[in-house]
């Protein structure tokens, strides 16, 4: 009895100074955090960004420092966050209270963050601001959630067909533009260990994002997975498997990998976004290729890429959003999105850039923009998601029949949005 | 024996035994309980995106896990958790097991082999899965490379991209990593036997089979035992491993129980989902490990 006395007066005592303990451990962080953030007479303000590419984030590091030497009150500060830890970080963050100011999130993720209260409300700053209207209106509607703006566009990207003119014109073929001639073309320049069309369909968001274009074009919703027209995208891409047009590989492969296999000639068309355009003609100066919109089967249809700017609540809100204000210039977002190869998310820059309108690759990419679909937005787009990337998996890999797992795609879906 | 001594000296002792491990006791409170214990209320509540900003998170009692179980890949990561264990401790123990009595024969260079061996062991986990990836690429890889050199196969195998193969693939991984562990625990229950052991054996007549069977595993058991139980307690909560190497596909074939709660956590935010399928781990584990200090006692008392 004495022994059992002792451990539960030892317990008690135990338990009550861990409390105390963690009180502190969290109170001491957040205070020693701001306190650094004020030094020096001017504000500091960090970004996180999840751009791994050299290239990228050197646009970002340039993009602070032409900000840094344009004042002297505010001081940006980039830091560079690998994506699944930057996703875990917002949230684990949110307890913590170890956050950034200002954050760059996918623009599918913006509507789960800001309902989940990371990024600050907006609306009355964009209700002020002059160039409210000249975002295109699918990046800035992924900006909004219920209505209240809590974010900006960084800059956007759609996929488009690029294509191997000389395999093409060796099988004498046309670039296609609709479901039918495509399936024709990737039969006819498939050879040897040469693909005809190539996707990327992992089992993550890359894969919505790789198989929206497709289900959209079919005239089906976001959410009409499971309808006859939504069925029959996920057949069209399973058939192109075993008709052998396409590898079964697809399912491993990133949109990076497709990029390789591209220049590789192992893949004749493949689905991509501008942002490797630079990459390719490095890869292989002498490709002889070139880029159309996603064939259509009832309508043309891309998806829309691209980050969002999205300011952390409760952190230096004001210097966060002269930073933003400051990417906004035309030269400066002309730049940085040349450097990202992205297409800026507003018109009046957009379409007034003749690097973008008078190029015979981007132009694609600016013209498909208008057919490009937001996904969502909805805070619970990542299980919306997860749901079409399974089926498109099961899907090719035969673990059903594309009816049978997109009905089940469909099941998840409802029960998501009901 | 010492239960018998109820006198005040003993009493004395104990206490200040206790105040020894007083500074353990709060790390493992704080660090150990208080997360299990978060866990565990997070899993009763309702906390996804809608609700985490709410400054009340409603109580929604069994919700979670009866959804969780409802899922149908839940059934499949505790099959494929289950598998992933008990394949990978088959391979490793065995391996083990015989690299252990190889190395007790202590021949020439025994020692350094002994030694290298454990490198796997000692290799970073998240570096021996990209190591792997790369061996079982289908354009490169070596061990396609390998198996098409000496004809044995005319394809390149899709060893972690074809469902058939991807189990197997991330066991053998994981088995690699785990052998070491297995051989050392075994090494020194193996020099724990007498060697007048042995000799009487063979004085007797007794065979090499016949020692094995009837001296080795036996003086072995509680080796045997430990190697086990903490080979399946480390296994079951593999998640580094799987999530560099396959991050659970193709589809769901290599989804364990750990990715799938990191998956709902960390990709589909739904929290207390995430929490409840680490519970359910736990709870597993828990039990098992209950089970080992059961037979642990009863091997004492056999003592």
């Amino acid at each position: 009895m004495k022994k059992i006395k002792v451990l539960l007066s030892c317990l008690t005592v135990v338990v009550m100074t861990t409390s105390i303990f963690i009180g502190c451990g969290s109170s001491t962080s957040t205070s020693a955090s701001k306190a650094k953030a004020d030094s020096g007479g001017k504000t500091t303000v960090t970004v996180w960004h999840y751009f791994d590419g050299q290239q990228q984030q050197k646009a970002m590091e340039n993009l602070a420092d032409k900000f840094n030497k344009s004042q002297d009150k505010i001081e940006v500060q980039v830091d560079f966050v690998p994506r699944a830890e930057l996703t875990k970080q917002f949230t684990i963050g949110l307890v913590a209270d170890k956050l950034p100011d200002l954050g760059l999130v996918d623009n599918p993720d913006m509507a789960s963050f800001a309902a989940m209260g990371l990024f600050a409300d907006i609306t009355d700053k964009m209700n002020s601001y002059e160039g409210k209207d000249q975002f295109y209106p699918g990046p800035i509607s992924s900006c909004k959630l219920d209505g209240k703006y809590y974010g900006i566009p960084l800059g956007s990207n759609d996929l488009a067909l690029y294509y191997n003119k000389d395999m093409l014109s060796a099988a004498g073929v046309e670039p296609p533009t609709t479901f039918d001639e495509l399936k024709t073309v990737a039969k006819k320049v498939t050879k040897g260990d040469t693909y005809g069309l190539a996707i990327s369909a992992p089992k993550n968001e890359e894969g919505t994002f790789q198989y929206l274009p497709w289900l959209l074009s079919t005239g089906a919703k976001f959410n009409e997975v499971g309808s006859s027209a939504g069925v029959s995208s996920l057949q069209y891409l399973t058939d192109l498997i075993k008709d052998g047009s396409m590898s079964k590989e697809v399912i491993n492969w990133t949109q990076n990998d497709l990029e390789k296999q591209f220049v590789t000639n192992k893949a004749a068309m493949i689905t991509d976004g501008p942002w490797i355009i630079d990459t390719v003609k490095k890869d292989a100066p002498n490709l002889n290729w070139g880029v159309v919109k996603i064939p259509k089967d009832k309508v043309f249809a891309s998806d829309l890429g691209g980050e969002n700017w999205g300011i952390i609540k409760g952190h230096h809100e004001t210097e966060a959003w002269e930073f933003i204000k400051f990417t906004q210039q035309k030269d400066i977002m002309n730049q940085y999105c040349a450097d990202f190869g992205y297409i800026p998310s507003r018109k009046d820059i957009a379409e007034s850039n003749e690097k973008i309108t008078k190029d015979p690759i981007m132009s694609v990419f600016l013209d498909e923009l208008q057919f490009a679909m937001p996904r969502g937005p909805h805070a619970k787009w990542p299980e919306i998601s997860d749901a079409m990337s399974t089926a498109l998996q099961e899907s090719f890999t035969n673990a059903k029949t594309p009816e049978q797992a997109a009905k089940d795609a469909q099941v998840k879906i409802d029960a998501v949005l009901k | 024996m010492l239960k018998s001594n109820h006198s005040r000296e003993f009493i004395k002792e104990e206490r200040i035994g206790y105040l020894f491990i007083f500074p353990a006791l709060i790390f493992m409170l704080a660090f150990v309980g208080y997360p299990i214990i978060y866990n565990f209320i997070l899993s009763f509540r309702d906390v996804n995106v809608t609700t985490f900003s709410n400054p009340i998170k409603p109580f929604v009692g069994l919700k979670n896990y009866i959804e969780v179980f409802k899922d149908p890949t839940m059934g499949i990561s505790i099959w494929n958790t289950l598998v992933f264990t008990i394949g990978s401790i088959a391979i490793q123990f065995v391996i083990g097991l015989g690299l252990a009595l190889l190395f007790n024969l202590k021949f020439k260079l025994s020692e350094p082999i002994r030694g290298l061996m454990v490198v796997s062991y000692l290799i970073p986990m998240t570096v021996t899965a990209l190591l792997f990836k790369f061996m079982y690429s289908t354009s490169g890889g070596i061990i396609n490379e390998l198996l098409m050199k000496f004809n044995l196969i005319s394809q390149p195998i899709g060893w972690i991209i074809d469902s058939k193969y991807s189990m197997l693939s991330v066991i053998l991984t994981n088995s690699w990593v785990g052998i070491p562990f297995n051989m050392l625990l075994l090494t020194t229950g193996l020099s724990n036997i007498s060697p007048t052991l042995y000799e009487a054996a063979k004085v007797d007549g007794a065979n090499v089979f016949h020692r094995f069977f009837k001296i080795t595993l036996p003086c072995l058991r509680p080796a045997i035992l430990s190697v086990l139980v903490l080979g399946f307690i480390y296994t079951f909560k593999v998640f580094d491993l799987v999530f560099v190497m396959t991050n659970g596909g193709p589809v769901n074939t290599t989804e364990l129980m750990s990715t799938f709660a990191y998956k709902l956590s960390f990709t589909q935010f739904s929290f207390s989902k995430g929490a409840a399928v680490a519970n359910v781990l736990f709870a597993i584990l828990f039990v098992v490990s209950l089970g080992y200090l059961g037979l642990i006692k009863e091997d004492e008392v056999m003592d």
